[in-house]
């Protein structure tokens, strides 16, 4: 057949649809995978938070708490589920699968993975599956971040059971659970073989991944860890930048002091990301030049990096015009201009809690979500050791507080990765009758 | 018999309308532009992700044949369709790369006979073999070099087996039924299956590259001639 019948039989196709509208565009939440499905771009019904059980709290166990965000529900600013996974084992990020249905969350600890089922249910998730192979399979361990490509989860690691510096990689899972390969960060050519986040531009082929520590740091009391020299030597200095086909390192960056999230400009047309790096407190921009080379470059500063502010989670808008920054040490939710993203510059700063860990927004950027625990050993101590979520709305010139949950108030733990979900609006294909009727 | 000869009546007078308009509103598929080339055929690993389940299906008529019928002994490109899904970052996207490797597979004489292209439908009420035949038989010519089957099934019962096991869960719009048809939910994914019946890569919207497909339809084809020469 020829372009122009092939062209001409897709037409009649379409022709042939009966007025109906198109599913809505699947595209991506400001900071998840761009193969994640199903993108809530309206009110967004549910917030699911991941939790650390905190002994002698509530049944000390972590747990996944599920909190109502709609403004019209009854259950607005409440807790409506709370499904425990036996254990304390530093619960840290989730992430969805590419339909959405299911939700992976990691314990950097025991290196366990909990499965939940959020597609049927949001509002009361089920555990289904726990995926306990990744130290055998892989030889890393701490899962960390949780990357949805299509049928499988890409896993970013923290350590290795060796050494437990780290050193560390990648494994790839089915979304049945089942361990599929593995892939080493690079530790050779400017290499540390440290690992954090993941983040994916399929359209250029790439993705890139930062650095963090190994276990032997993160589950150290923050206190010791500084005034320990040699501990502070193993933090990751580099960033990667991968082919996403043959999942190979193609180049490494030199990003010191602990480059954490990466976020992908989603703007059409972009092909930059921007990190920061914990220790130094550094914006750095991911770009390729005018020589078609890609490099990274530190681009702005986060508060007064001689006070260790430690920036922690970020959050790109939408229209990759502005960025929010948390830093844990004072507490600040910062807001950057980034519409000349080499050019960063804070707009906007607040003091949103004694410590301040994660930051999610709507993706139109009107409703900002924080939390407050960074990991079980490196939270504040006594009164400080503030464990909340507190939601905002961003007016344009103010977050204004729209409710809080205090988690040591309610018995859960300290709060940490937040991910959202919308009502159940879709029924099953399985209806009795359609198929007789026709 | 009024739906089905509503389509068919579509799919004749809408050709020479709409044909500009679609080719021009089709979403254009990934590009590795300034990004990294993509590696050499044979250079690198597709992990076995999954292997194809079981199923019945239909083709041409209401005799059962098994699934892996079509997804066994040769290179297998398989994606779930409806034959009037109208949304153009779904099953118009699906097609679109499917005719592009299409013609890619009957340009490489290495690659002749050894690929077959599969379309199974998500909604076996509508689309039944009768109905099917009429896309199939505008492919037949070259069937000998790269067939494509278009296939169907009895009912559900037959069918959500199979798309619970390869990961594609559907649901219906219920607002667009509320307008009197249907939008059948699905995210786009379109599973390459080796000869054994594995599933080595599943493509999105976001991922349909013409180009990276054929390069793991050879980096298949040359293991497949590897485990073969051995």
């Amino acid at each position: 057949m020829n372009k122009r019948a092939r062209t001409a039989l897709t037409a009649g196709i379409i022709a042939a649809a009966w007025g109906l509208t198109a599913l809505a565009a699947r595209a991506d939440e400001t900071c998840l995978s761009p193969y994640t499905a199903a993108l809530i771009k309206g009110q967004e019904a549910y917030l699911h938070v991941w939790t650390l059980g905190e002994k002698g709290l509530g049944d000390e166990s972590d747990k996944l708490v599920t909190i109502g965000a709609d403004p019209k529900s009854a259950s607005y600013g409440k807790v409506i589920s709370s499904v425990s996974v036996g254990g304390r084992g530093e619960a840290h990020h989730m992430g969805f699968t590419d339909d959405r249905k299911y939700l992976w969350a990691g314990r950097l600890d025991d290196s366990k993975i909990f499965v939940f089922d959020v597609g049927i249910g949001p509002a009361h998730p089920k555990l289904i599956n726990t995926i306990t192979d990744l130290p055998e399979k892989t030889g890393y361990i701490g899962p960390h971040t949780f990357y949805a490509i299509p049928g499988r989860m890409v896993i970013g690691t923290l350590s290795n059971n060796k050494t437990r510096d780290g050193v560390t990689g990648l494994a790839v899972y089915s979304n049945k659970g089942e361990f599929l390969s593995a892939h080493p960060i690079p530790a050779e050519n400017g290499g540390d073989g440290y690992g954090y986040d993941i983040a994916i531009n399929p359209k250029k082929n790439v993705f890139l991944t930062s650095s963090f520590t190994g276990w032997n740091n993160y589950m150290m009391d923050l206190g010791k860890l500084i005034q320990d020299a040699e501990a502070m030597k193993h933090f990751g200095n580099s960033m990667v930048l991968w082919n996403l086909k043959s999942m190979q390192p193609e180049k490494i960056f030199s990003v010191p002091g602990a480059p954490l999230e990466i976020r992908w400009s989603l703007k059409e047309g972009d092909d930059w990301a921007i990190t920061a790096s914990a220790l130094t407190s550094k914006l750095w921009l991911v770009s390729h030049g005018a020589n078609n080379e890609w490099q990274a470059k530190e681009v702005g500063t986060i508060g007064d990096p001689a006070k260790i502010p430690l920036p922690v989670d970020i959050s790109i808008s939408a229209d990759a015009k502005t960025l929010w920054v948390n830093t844990f040490m004072d507490g600040t939710t910062h807001l950057f201009d980034i519409s000349d993203p080499t050019k960063p510059v804070q707009i906007y700063e607040k003091v949103t809690g004694k410590q301040v860990n994660m930051i999610s927004q709507s993706w139109d950027g009107k409703r900002v979500y924080i939390t407050s625990s960074l990991l079980a050993n490196w939270d504040k101590k006594g009164a400080d050791n503030e464990q909340v979520l507190r939601a905002y709305d961003w007016d344009g010139k103010d977050l204004n507080l729209k409710f809080e949950v205090d988690f040591i108030k309610e018995k859960l733990g300290r709060p940490h990765h937040m991910k959202f979900s919308g009502p159940t609006e879709k029924a099953s294909l399985d209806i009795p009758g359609r198929a007789a009727s026709r | 018999m009024r739906e089905r000869a509503r389509l068919l009546g579509a799919l004749c007078t809408g050709f020479i309308a709409l044909a500009g308009l679609v080719e021009a509103s089709l979403p254009v598929a990934a590009q590795t532009g300034a990004g990294l080339a993509l590696p050499a055929p044979g250079s690198y690993r597709l992990d076995h992700i999954q292997r194809v389940p079981f199923g019945i299906v239909l083709e041409g008529n209401r005799f059962p044949h098994t699934l892996s019928r079509y997804t066994a002994g040769a290179i297998t490109l398989l994606t779930f369709f409806y034959s009037y899904c109208a949304d153009p970052n779904g099953c118009p996207l699906a097609w679109e790369a499917f005719e592009q490797a299409r013609e890619r597979i009957i340009g490489r004489p290495d690659l002749r006979g050894k690929v077959r292209l599969v379309f199974l439908s998500l909604d076996p009420a509508h689309d039944t073999p009768d109905v099917l035949k009429n896309f199939a038989r505008h492919y037949e010519p070259d069937a000998a070099i790269v067939p494509w089957h278009f296939l169907t099934t009895y009912s559900y019962l037959f069918l959500n087996p199979v798309l619970r096991d390869m990961g594609e869960e559907i649901s219906i719009d219920q607002q667009a039924s509320s307008t009197g048809g249907l939008v059948v939910n699905h995210l786009l994914k379109v599973f390459l299956i080796d000869k054994q019946g594995w599933v080595r890569e599943i493509y999105s919207n976001q991922s349909l590259d013409p180009a990276a497909i054929l390069g793991d339809i050879e980096t298949l084809s040359l293991e497949a001639g590897k485990v073969d020469h051995h």
